[in-house]
């Protein structure tokens, strides 16, 4: 299969993890303005139905991420994630000359979906919901979002090796199982710091924001980038360590 | 071992093959034998055509069955 192709792929699968992913979370803020938070933790997201709100927020990724991974997995690999990308590139599971590009597929891809999703719903995508983007939670300090987010993504690598990489592994489970992880990861930790998990799918709707509404979250952008990265480098080679021989 | 549908012509044909669904022994001129293509890999990886195809044979009404639909 061609890079070309394959990059295609990324682009398409990451933007329907942003559109559908990102878009449920933009779209609960929309649905709970005008509502009275109980107190400054909750923004919004959970005013309506508790840990309900982010239940539903990790389903909408659940479903995008598991269907992008049946229908493009044997395609790209359907990555759809920086962090994924580079952790096997680190295992040297990838190569070198492909990382570049998949990454700036995954951006691509992120990008579009927030630009069309706020196409698609309209500018109080933007101004209520922030197309979804993802920032510490009130009282939730800097490295403390690294933190949370570099576990998240631990887990998620974790599992990704466990159920997909390993030649071991049962074959079939892996889009629904990976899917299903990332849906609980939000569930528990989405109020931490919005449990992106990815630096793509912060990016997009950052971008989107700062372009159409003029409203810059850049500064938070090195919290999606260092935790993810160093929660899957290190899940991928604790994994290596404890299963090998 | 004999080809299965040639006996049923009464005819005493040597079988050359099996077929690998219904396991007859078939002739050459009741056997089809398709070279099938073999990927290797899937997520979280791109899957692969490897060079070399996997050979399967087939009597002819097995394979009949299999592409009727």
């Amino acid at each position: 299969m061609s890079l070309m192709k394959r990059s295609i792929a990324e682009v398409v699968g990451t933007f329907m993890l942003v559109y559908f992913g990102a878009g449920s979370a933009a779209i609960t803020l929309m649905i709970s303005k005008g509502s009275s938070p109980p107190n400054p933790f909750n923004i919004g997201i959970g005013s309506l139905g508790g840990l309900g709100d982010w239940f539903a927020i990790g389903m909408a990724f659940a479903i995008a991420i598991a269907a992008s991974i049946y229908a493009l997995g044997r395609i790209s690999g359907a990555h759809l994630n920086p962090a994924v990308t580079i952790a096997l590139w680190a295992t040297k599971r990838f190569p070198t000359r492909d990382v570049v590009p998949y990454i700036l597929a995954q951006l691509v891809g992120a990008s579009l979906a927030s630009f069309l999703f706020a196409a698609s719903v309209g500018m109080d995508a933007v101004t209520v919901g922030g197309l979804g983007a993802t920032a510490p939670f009130p009282g939730i300090g800097y490295w403390q979002a690294v933190l949370a987010e570099a576990i998240g993504t631990f887990l998620l690598m974790l599992t990704i090796m466990g159920i997909a990489v390993d030649e071991r592994a049962p074959p079939g489970f892996a889009g629904l199982i990976i899917g299903l992880v990332v849906g609980g990861i939000i569930t528990t930790t989405g109020n931490i710091a919005g449990s992106s998990l990815n630096p793509a799918r912060t990016f997009g709707p950052y971008l989107g924001d700062y372009v159409l509404a003029g409203n810059s979250l850049w500064q938070f952008f090195p919290i999606y980038i260092i935790g993810p990265i160093a929660g899957a480098v290190i899940a991928a080679f604790l994994y290596d360590y404890l299963s090998g021989e | 071992m004999k080809c299965y549908l040639c006996a049923l012509d009464k005819k005493d044909t040597e079988a050359v093959a099996i077929c690998i669904v219904c396991g007859m022994g078939v002739c050459m001129d009741h056997l089809v034998r398709e070279e099938l293509d073999v990927w290797e890999g899937g997520y979280p990886f791109p899957s692969r055509k490897l060079k070399r195809k996997l050979p399967r044979i087939l009597c002819k009404p097995c394979y009949a069955a299999y592409h009727e639909g």
